[in-house]
């Protein structure tokens, strides 16, 4: 369900670069824009329709700027990776970690006009748990829940099994957002959402033509310190890049998301407009390799497949100066990112040929690739073709043909159906997976990637201490101890093991008219924020 | 009539078996494509399998699937969560209108066409842009309307299904190369029929060289142009696939793509019934223009 097509924003953390990874023309477009002013409407071109508007439903990264219009959970993220009260006015952990208690705010209601109070979190909370509603939140997020506790209509407590820090990122998550207790009773298609739906955020979502647009109007009675700037905002579904850009230029939209490389001249050169990248959090869009059986289990050979390889040389010929390079799993905009890694390896040929021949593979064949024994070094990637982005069938193409000539590695690179790529995958019948997570807690990516039992876990890498890292890092609250515990994993299985080759971290583009005001990316997740502050010069 | 509702039902029983044995023979399993490459746990799994049934015997998923569509319910989508009904209905009239206006703009353009572009050297550019519009994809012929009528000079909107003026790109886009294709047919029949004896004979009574074009040659001309209309109508469903998504329109095409695309069966299904059902009515539909076109079939 948390599909990396989808960039699934599932827990926890952070983003602490993100101002510095955005382009300067921001503060332009503000100047352009002058102060903020109330009312108008906007027309935002959007690149994926979402499968669903219900937040406990949630899976798209993409689809996270539509769901933070209408529905809030009780935290969210603040740009240091920490959380902030939303919903609720504080919160207080238990000494143990096993629980914690939130103090909820007063007078908030649901745009049904369902009053806000402990009832309706336990209510979602119940739901959420109900057979076949939300397996994945359910078998992941929620794993470790005991029980919610309605003390006073004000106060709501979690009880946990065991400590999980990831609660936290879960009750700051879409999923963790909280829908209207009469709607979760009565919307005729709760599964799918829409205006059946009520949430308590500054929009109210009346209007959807599936396939065309999503039509927002501004909530009146919004509880926050002013309703939103927009009398109404319509997402319209755009999905060929070209026609994004060309929607835009020609003014019949005022702001699209997802401006691919190749198209990023077309609005830098245009005065009227502007554009901005937010890094996404989460993992970096990195290849697993597969230890389970030959040739990746010999860690010589995995060492010399990363060092074979010119990553930054790669990622410029595909994406022309517009990617950021990655050098850990966890993207460079966590809190958890590990920068001693930076340079420390990599990009050497010469290693890369010395550690093949230690490793065997010493004769090539006529085609000029390594062999051992008469069996050709042969690494399978398979792409499943619906999940494939950023031009990521591209760019294993170029890294097939660099660790050819640097190395004699042969990797065959295959793009598949998913039925095809399911059963591969199953089969073992691959050396090399390929996947990003846009989790907004690293923490969170690296359970499900890298765990012996996780659910994503396609390197066959059963390692009992790196399971012990991984739940330390999940049981400990305090940053600091919790950042060593991170960095400690990111050295294990980058630098030490070389079971993950981190590539590039996955970005977001907004680009805008300049009478467009207030755009900005969420701190946590790297994705374009909600409508809330965005306003349109007169 | 009896004997064609009778067929007509077979080919739609026929349609949903063939599609479903597709499905079950592609590779994965429906609990993989629900899935996707997200997170994958036993429990997880277990509850994907009771939601929908998928531990029954795949015969017996197959017997309650044509039980309940022959009682009208064709289920809910796995992927969107709604009834399958309700997503089909509410994207057909887009897909419909759009097909409809195409295929008029079609038949229209290949009339005009066939029967102006008598004169050798008009002949000789009409073919060769005739041959351009059928061998360009319509994805191309899209952006490059869009570009210009659009993007450049606004006169038409860029998306969306939004009154007539939107109707428009995207219904050329999907006309150009259904009139390269028929003008063609047209043309060769036209040519035909003039040099049969009965051409010889009506312009012998003094008729007119455009009468005998219109009112004799034509009609001969008519009858291989409508045996196209099958293929017209593949033509109308596999473009609105490709016209939706350049065109940012609702759909039927988009619809079928993602539900193909995640082996979504109950929206597949319901839309691979569907088109049988138009391709059935089509064909019934022609056979009855074959009568109006040809008194001759009349008498049989």
């Amino acid at each position: 369900m948390l599909r990396d097509r989808f960039r699934p924003t599932a827990l926890a953390a952070a983003a602490v670069l993100l101002l510095a990874a955005c382009s300067g023309t921001a503060g332009e477009a503000a100047a352009d824009a002058g102060q903020p002013v109330s009312g108008g409407s906007l027309t935002w071109g959007i690149e994926t329709e979402p499968i669903t508007f219900n937040p406990h439903q949630y899976a798209q990264a993409k689809a996270r700027l539509l769901v933070a219009n209408s529905f809030e959970g009780l935290l969210t993220h603040d740009a240091n990776g920490g959380y902030v009260p939303l919903l609720a006015t504080g919160y207080e952990p238990s000494a143990d970690g096993k629980s914690y208690t939130f103090k909820l705010r007063t007078g908030v209601t649901f745009s049904d006009g369902t009053p806000f109070d402990a009832a309706a979190v336990k209510a979602n909370i119940d739901q959420l748990l109900a057979p076949g509603y939300a397996p994945t939140v359910a078998a992941v997020q929620l794993k470790n829940l005991a029980s919610v506790e309605v003390t006073d209509p004000a106060t709501v407590v979690y009880h946990l099994a065991r400590p999980d820090v990831l609660l936290l990122d879960f009750i700051s998550s879409p999923q963790g957002a909280v829908i209207s207790p009469q709607s979760l009773r009565k919307a005729a298609d709760l599964k799918a959402g829409g205006p059946d739906l009520a949430g308590t955020g500054p929009f109210i979502l009346d209007r959807y033509t599936a396939g065309q647009e999503v039509h927002y109007k501004r909530n009146p009675s919004y509880w926050g310190s002013r309703p939103a700037y927009l009398d109404e905002v319509t997402y319209r579904f755009l999905k060929e890049s070209s026609v994004r850009v060309g929607a835009l230029t020609s003014g019949q939209v005022q702001v699209i998301e997802g401006v691919p490389a190749t198209d990023q001249a077309l609005i830098t050169g245009d005065p009227r407009l502007s554009l901005t990248r937010g890094l996404n959090s989460g993992s970096a869009y990195s290849y697993y390799l597969n230890v389970a059986h030959a040739p990746f289990d010999d860690l010589k050979v995995r060492q010399a497949f990363r060092d074979a390889l010119d990553v930054g040389t790669a990622l410029n010929a595909v994406y022309q100066g517009t990617a950021t390079r990655a050098w850990s799993v966890v993207g460079p905009t966590s809190p958890l990112y590990d920068k001693s890694l930076e340079g420390s390896y990599g990009n050497n040929a010469a290693r890369a040929n010395q550690l093949l021949d230690e490793a065997g593979w010493t004769a090539r064949d006529a085609d000029g690739f390594r062999t051992r024994a008469g069996k050709r070094l042969t690494v399978r990637l398979v792409q499943s073709a619906p999940y494939v982005r950023d031009r990521r069938d591209i760019l294993a193409q170029t890294v097939q043909a660099a660790v050819k000539q640097s190395a004699g590695i042969d990797l065959a690179v295959s793009l598949v159906d998913q039925g095809t790529a399911t059963k591969v995958l199953e089969d073992g019948e691959y050396e090399v997976f390929d996947n990003s997570r846009a989790d907004t807690d690293a923490g969170a990516a690296l359970n499900l990637l890298l765990a012996s039992n996780g659910a994503i876990n396609r390197t066959g890498s059963k390692d009992p201490a790196l399971d012990k890292l991984l739940d330390a890092g999940q049981a400990t609250a305090d940053p600091a101890r919790r950042k060593a515990t991170y960095a400690r994993i990111q050295q294990r299985v980058v630098a030490e093991q070389a079971i993950v080759l981190p590539l590039y971290a996955p970005n977001d583009q907004i680009a805008a008219a300049k009478t467009v005001g207030g755009l900005s990316f969420e701190p946590t997740a790297g994705v374009p924020n909600s409508a809330y502050q965005v306003w349109v010069r007169k | 009539m009896l004997r064609r509702l009778a067929t007509g039902v077979v080919v739609l029983w026929a349609a949903a078996t063939a599609a479903y044995l597709a499905l079950l023979a592609a590779p994965g399993d429906t609990v993989d494509s629900i899935i996707g490459d997200g997170a994958d746990t036993p429990l997880i799994r277990s509850q994907i399998v009771a939601e929908w049934g998928l531990n029954r015997p795949a015969v017996v998923q197959y017997a309650d699937y044509l039980w309940r569509a022959a009682h009208g319910d064709l289920g809910r989508s796995y992927l969107l969560q709604r009834p399958v009904r309700d997503i089909v209905g509410e994207q057909l009239w887009p897909t419909l209108k759009l097909a409809l206006f195409a295929a008029l703009l079609g038949v229209v353009l290949s009339l005009l066409l066939a029967v102006t572009t008598r004169r050798p050297w008009a002949r000789r550019a009409s073919s060769t842009a005739e041959l351009v519009l059928v061998s360009t994809p319509p994805f191309l012929i899209g952006i490059v309307l869009l570009s210009v009528f659009s993007f450049r000079f606004g006169l038409f909107p860029v998306a969306g299904d939004r009154g007539f003026a939107a109707l428009v790109l995207p219904a050329v886009t999907l006309a150009l190369p259904i009139a390269g294709v028929l003008t063609q047919v047209l043309r060769d029949g036209l040519d035909r029929a003039l040099e049969e004896p009965f051409a010889v004979t009506a312009r012998s009574r003094g008729l007119r060289e455009s009468a005998v074009l219109l009112r004799h040659a034509l009609r001969h001309a008519l009858l291989p142009a409508v045996t196209l209309t099958g293929w017209l109508f593949g033509i109308l469903l596999g473009g609105a696939v490709i016209i939706e998504q350049v065109f940012g329109r609702p759909g039927l095409g988009q619809v079928t793509l993602q539900a193909v695309n995640t082996k979504d069966m109950p929206v597949v299904l319901a839309v691979v019934v569907l088109s049988a059902a138009v391709y059935v009515v089509l064909n019934t539909a022609a056979d009855l223009a074959y009568l109006l076109v040809d008194p001759r079939l009349r008498r049989s």
